[in-house]
């Protein structure tokens, strides 16, 4: 056995005497990163649908009536050359009333009988690049000979985009009160173990222990604890992700919003879980070591 | 092996524990540290292991000058030093071997060094069969051979006991010392603190006398 392996070992041992108060400090350590969690996967989902809408949503370009197929190439032509634009889509009159229907789904039979009185226009769909040009585009697909109005959905992409920004700044500080509250918990756990290993640390230091002798088996002890926290933690969002994945995202009830697919986001919540806990418990560690150990 | 060079330990509220010292303990000598309780024995001890630094003077420990060591070589000086206490200091979660092993853990001993290390000194101090045992199943006396056996585990060139007997009836006693008298006689350098005046006058051996903090007495065959 090296001298690692002993001190792995041994820190495994210290987990195991240290039993009650080791299953405590994880359970405050897992239910601090559920809760961080939970943020990062909202803040992740916000950013997801931000982005989602950001190029799905464009300018409705709404075409006079009397327009003829010609004149429609035309403007389309026109269309192409504003810089900025990604994408332009034709909506013909019909295709404008099945698009109604499609919005209203199980409410649609209002729409019966309507089909043949051409009361949804025709109208271009501008898809743009950055959100920033969104103004310059619009004053610029106005101008167009044939377009007698533009509309630009403005209000759902700010509010998605303030909500992101909020979110933004309430994960940080959420993230930061509750990796302080996890490194001060672990920290004070080391603590306790350290002063209930007192004598065995005087009686290491008298047979001539190095520092770093004493203190791995502690920094294992705590790393152990931060990454058995993690994977627990990791295990009980992915259940509850799935399950409001497969409720919410099957029915209507939030509109647009789509939750991300578990398949692409496991490995970042597991990753992040992972370095978390290995963060806190070493540096938990480290913090009350190094004022507990002095030769 | 120890020197101490005009020594002096004066402590923050105005005690002199040590009061200008000069002393040599050469190699393989076997010396008893002897006074009443706070003549200065226990500093006498700390300053060799460096848990205290002199208020002035020096203290040479195998050649090199330990008050100017640095605080990361301190363990490597206390390597040099097998330590046994009067109230044994073994660990009562772990059997006799992993006391022992402990010892030759802390110095990343190789494994085989280890398993060979452990035999011998077992047999030494009269241990072998008792390798499982947990200190609690064990007697004061043989506790104590438990901490002889821990402190020459890694072979150090000085051992220094404080006390070893003080807990122990006089024949677990003198058993002890028979133990300290076989492993002097391999050339390690022993310096034992005590009290037990009848085993320091029967062995006739150096005897060192401390009172106030200075050297009273200092007899190549001394008695109590």
């Amino acid at each position: 056995m090296t001298t690692n392996t002993y001190l792995i070992k041994e820190g495994y041992t210290n987990l195991n005497k240290h039993g009650s108060k080791t299953i405590s400090t994880m359970l405050i350590i897992c239910a601090t990163m559920l809760i961080l969690g939970i943020f990062v996967i909202i803040f992740q989902n916000v950013n997801y649908n931000v982005k989602t809408l950001r190029l799905e949503q464009g300018l409705q370009a709404f075409i006079e009536d009397k327009t003829t197929d010609d004149e429609i190439e035309y403007m389309k032509d026109q269309l192409h050359l504003i810089d900025g634009v990604s994408e332009i889509i034709y909506m013909s009159k019909a295709e404008a009333f099945e698009d109604a229907k499609d919005q209203f789904k199980d409410q649609d039979y209002f729409l019966d009988g309507l089909e043949n009185l051409d009361i949804f226009p025709a109208s271009f769909i501008v898809k743009f690049e950055n959100i920033e040009d969104v103004d310059n585009i619009r004053a610029q697909v106005e101008k167009i000979d044939g377009i007698y109005k533009v509309k630009y959905n403005a209000s759902t992409i700010e509010a998605v985009i303030s909500i992101s920004k909020v979110a933004n700044y309430f994960l940080l500080g959420v993230g930061s009160v509750l990796l302080v509250v996890s490194i001060f918990i672990i920290s004070n756990t080391i603590k306790l173990a350290v002063y209930s290993n007192k004598r065995e640390i005087m009686i290491m230091r008298y047979i001539g222990a190095k520092n770093s002798f004493i203190v791995k088996p502690f920094i294992v002890e705590g790393a152990i604890m931060g990454v058995v926290s993690a994977l627990i933690s990791f295990i009980l969002i992915s259940i509850v992700y799935v399950y409001v994945y497969v409720a919410l995202n099957s029915s209507y009830a939030l509109g647009v919003f789509k939750f991300i697919p578990y398949s692409t986001i496991w490995y970042q919540i597991l990753g992040l879980y992972v370095l978390l806990g290995l963060f806190i418990g070493i540096f938990g560690s480290a913090i009350s070591l190094k004022k507990y150990l002095k030769a | 092996m120890i020197e101490f060079i005009n020594l002096v330990k004066k402590y923050d509220h105005g005690v002199t524990a040590i009061d200008n010292v000069n002393l040599k303990i050469d190699k393989g000598e076997f010396a008893f540290l002897v006074g009443p309780s706070g003549s200065g024995k226990s500093t006498f001890l700390r300053l060799l292991i460096k848990e205290e630094e002199p208020t002035s003077g020096k203290i040479i420990v195998d050649g090199k000058d330990i008050t100017r060591l640095k605080k990361k070589d301190i363990p490597f000086l206390r390597r040099k030093i097998g330590f046994v206490f009067q109230d044994f200091r073994l660990l009562y979660d772990r059997t006799v071997e992993e006391n022992i092993v402990l010892a030759l853990r802390v110095i990343e001993a190789p494994e085989k060094e280890i398993k060979a290390q452990l035999k011998s000194v077992l047999q030494m101090v009269g241990l072998v069969g008792k390798e499982k045992f947990f200190p609690n199943q064990l007697s004061g006396g043989e506790q104590q051979r438990v901490a002889l056996a821990r402190a020459l585990a890694t072979k150090p060139p000085i051992i220094i006991a404080d006390e070893p007997t003080g807990n122990l009836d006089p024949i677990t006693a003198e058993e002890i010392f028979k133990t300290l008298l076989e492993i002097n006689s391999r050339g390690t350098t022993i310096l034992v603190v005590t009290h037990a005046k009848d085993i320091v006058d029967s062995l006739n051996k150096r005897v060192i006398a401390l009172d106030h903090g200075k050297v009273i007495k200092d007899e190549a065959r001394g008695v109590y």
